[in-house]
């Protein structure tokens, strides 16, 4: 299988991480599964999410959930995925990135060589890389796990704000425009002729 | 025993509303009543005051479908009025060089003009106008125009190129320029067909039924009625079958769309044997191809005098576009090398798509530290669409079992599309120089960073075509230049399914325009369809505008 072909992150626009999850599922179901508790894998899924939207460390989310200690490293001073609540999209049924997870997180440790969650910046940096390398039959996974931390950002007011985005507008805005004609047209009317 | 219908008419986006308005009228002028047509509407209705500005799980769930085949991922809507309820609005009309072009991929047939002889700017130019006016299309002044749009102009200008304002089907005295088109405009701003040529059809009487979705065609020799609809109604939740009925009719319209026309017509292929072989072929992206700029602030306000730009999230979502990569260009009318280049406001998610813009470059480009810095200057970003002259690549391997060309697992947004789209060499080629020219143009006097689409293969895409193209005979095409299949009088596709090449702007005017040219030839056809004939010196009007509840600021 072409994995490049196969994947583009285009597919996460929109919902699309959901397809991601559900292209992924056989590949899941394929690799070995890695026994953890929750707060363990959790902790993982929170660290893979600030490894790729980094934010500053917070002992709880956006909607009040707690932090695993361990998973944000602080390598940006403003919000990033973990605080804009990343780990209730990956639980999230709509998304179903739980049926992927196991997978994910055996082939993450795999990567690591190690203990992700004890790795510093570098560290984390250069598993990603690997795992997220075209070579890696499993990148599919990675690409999945890796949509859900730009969706927290888009769809959490926290992410919204760290953006310079208001969100919602209900009311619009005034000053939207420059107001006056900034380059030479070509066309009479709008369209080509 | 199957119910009938004079018209069925599947599908209520572009094609499918103003066939069913302009059978209405001449209804109405025939002294008939519309009732007899029908549209069925896979989706749910919306009015304006039930869409959201928001970018949840939930909200996009709700109003996005998103296709996912093997190379190409499609983003569309999935509600009455179709793609009008998410799109941005802008209404361009193709260029003549558009209707000329003979650029194609190398298996695509002899060499050849690829639309039909009896279409061209100039014969398209009268039903052209005539859509502008049933969308309501105006270009906004320069006071209109977006800072996104205008920093965009201002910096073609300052690289000395042209810029235009894009004339768009919103009305600007109910917008209030918050950048939301693309969740569904809660202010009854933008003119979505549930404001115009569908809800104008309703008043007249014509039935629009909803969660109900054309399978496929059998040919029925109960004359005047000749076919039959087998129809699934959908459970609004899941998605999925709840049962199924038949509809036989007179005529029947397909306008289900590029991912719904040519999978219905391959699921019906044993009741439809002289259909042409190009059916399911020749799918399109309309050449879509999208980056960013972001800007710096300060130099933008030194270098432009714009002062310091920071709202990408405010105004119209497309104001600005240039032709410069297109228009002057005689000596390669036929290349395949031409694009224009667009501002467009896609959505917040695009973060993803796009490489950080800075230094160190290399690994990692689209997640990390550097991204992280990226996304936090959103604000100081412009999108930009190039609408390139690509090859229609695109192939339905088979048609879904059920539904359109894409098989929905549950009830979320997800289907998985049934084609294969693998870029051409002029595909690649020509993304390759519009990435090229916006790099440029974006490094004019250090104003700001080029981020690129981090992938080149594979196309996302918002503008499907194709799939039925229209072509002077069945050997290269599936429809006439009426939308009337080839082989069987009274099936009809009108839409995007019959557009033949990339346009090089955005479709929907285009799309709008055919479908006015097929609706007249299929109004002058009905009595030989047992149609009701329109009275002498009939002329088609301008539907009516009903905008309906909306919120008001």
């Amino acid at each position: 299988m072409d994995f490049e072909a196969e994947l583009t992150r285009r597919q996460v626009i929109g919902a699309g991480v959901a397809v991601l999850v559900a292209q992924a599922l056989p590949l899941a179901r394929a690799a070995p599964a890695q026994a953890a508790g929750a707060s363990y894998t959790d902790a993982l899924l929170q660290a893979y999410a600030d490894t790729m939207i980094p934010g500053r460390k917070v002992a709880a989310t956006e909607s009040g959930a707690p932090v695993d200690p361990r998973a944000i490293l602080g390598s940006d001073p403003r919000p990033g995925a973990v605080e804009c609540d990343a780990l209730a999209i990956y639980h999230d049924p709509r998304i179903g990135f739980d049926a992927l997870a196991p997978a994910f997180l055996a082939d993450l440790a795999l990567n690591a060589r190690g203990d992700f969650l004890s790795q510093d910046l570098a560290g984390r940096t250069a598993t990603c890389i690997r795992g997220l390398d075209f070579g890696n039959p499993l990148r599919l996974l990675w690409e999945a796990a890796a949509a859900v931390p730009f969706v927290a950002i888009a769809a959490t007011r926290t992410g919204t704000t760290m953006m310079g985005y208001p969100g919602a507008a209900p009311h619009g805005y005034r000053d939207f425009s420059y107001r006056r004609k900034l380059a030479r047209e070509r066309t009479r009317h709008g369209s080509l002729s | 025993m199957a119910e009938r219908a004079d018209v069925v008419i599947a599908g209520s986006g572009f094609g499918g509303a103003i066939a069913a308005y302009r059978l209405a009228e001449a209804y109405v002028a025939a002294g008939a009543d519309p009732h007899a047509i029908v549209v069925l509407e896979r989706g749910r209705r919306f009015g304006h005051t039930d869409f959201r500005q928001s970018m949840d799980v939930a909200n996009l769930s709700k109003v996005y479908d998103l296709v996912q085949g093997q190379g190409m991922q499609v983003v569309t809507a999935n509600a009455v009025g179709g793609g009008s309820n998410l799109y941005l609005a802008a209404s361009l009309r193709a260029p003549t060089e558009t209707f000329e072009r003979r650029d194609r991929r190398p298996d695509d047939g002899p060499e050849r003009r690829m639309w039909p002889a009896a279409l061209s700017r100039r014969t398209l130019n009268r039903y052209y106008a005539r859509a502008e006016r049933g969308l309501r299309v105006r270009r906004p002044t320069w006071k209109q125009v977006s800072k996104s749009g205008g920093l965009w102009a201002a910096t073609l200008n300052e690289a000395g190129h042209t810029c235009d304002r894009v004339p768009v089907a919103i009305d600007a005295e109910r917008c209030v320029n918050a950048k939301w088109c693309h969740t569904g405009c809660i202010f009854g701003a933008k003119n979505s067909l549930i404001t115009n040529y569908l809800a104008a059809a309703e008043a007249l009487g014509v039935q629009v039924r909803t969660l109900h979705e054309v399978q496929s065609v059998r040919q029925s020799s109960a004359r005047p009625y000749r076919y039959i609809a087998t129809v699934d109604q959908l459970d609004a939740e899941t998605k999925q079958s709840s049962g199924s009925v038949e509809l036989e009719c007179k005529a029947l319209v397909l306008a289900t769309g590029a991912m719904g026309d040519a999978p219905i017509l391959m699921r019906s292929q044993l009741g439809l044997p002289a259909l042409s072989s190009h059916v399911g072929k020749h799918l399109g992206s309309n050449g879509d191809h999208v980056a960013a700029i972001e800007f710096d602030p300060q130099r933008v306000h030194d270098i432009l005098g714009l002062g310091r730009y920071h709202a990408f999230h405010k105004g119209m979502p497309i104001t600005t576009m240039s032709y410069d990569w297109w228009a002057g260009r005689r000596a390669h009318d036929y290349d395949g090398t031409r694009f224009t280049l667009q501002e467009i406001f896609l959505s917040t998610l695009t973060n993803l798509l796009y490489d950080d813009g800075r230094s160190p470059g290399g690994d990692p480009s689209w997640w990390g530290v550097q991204k992280k810095d990226a996304i936090a200057h959103w604000a100081s970003r412009i999108e930009l669409l190039a609408m390139v002259e690509d090859t229609n690549d695109g192939t339905f391997v088979a048609p879904s079992p059920t539904g359109g060309g894409a098989v929905q697992p549950n009830g979320g947004p997800i289907a998985f599309g049934t084609f294969d789209y693998t870029m051409s060499e002029q595909s690649l080629r020509v993304r390759e120089a519009a990435d090229a020219a916006m790099a440029r143009i974006a490094a004019t006097k250090g104003l700001g960073r080029f981020m690129k689409l981090t992938e080149t293969r594979g196309v996302y895409c918002a503008h499907p075509l194709g799939g039925c193209r229209m072509a002077d005979s069945a050997q290269l095409g599936v429809v006439d230049d009426s939308g009337q299949v080839f082989g069987y009088e009274g099936l009809h596709c009108f839409g995007s399914s019959i557009i033949p090449t990339s346009l090089g702007v955005n479709p929907s005017l285009t799309i709008a325009a055919v479908a006015e040219r097929c609706a007249d030839a299929l109004v002058a056809r009905g009595p030989s369809l047992g149609l009701p004939a329109p009275p002498a010196g009939f002329r088609p009007g301008t539907p009516e505008e009903i905008v309906g509840p909306r919120v008001i600021p």
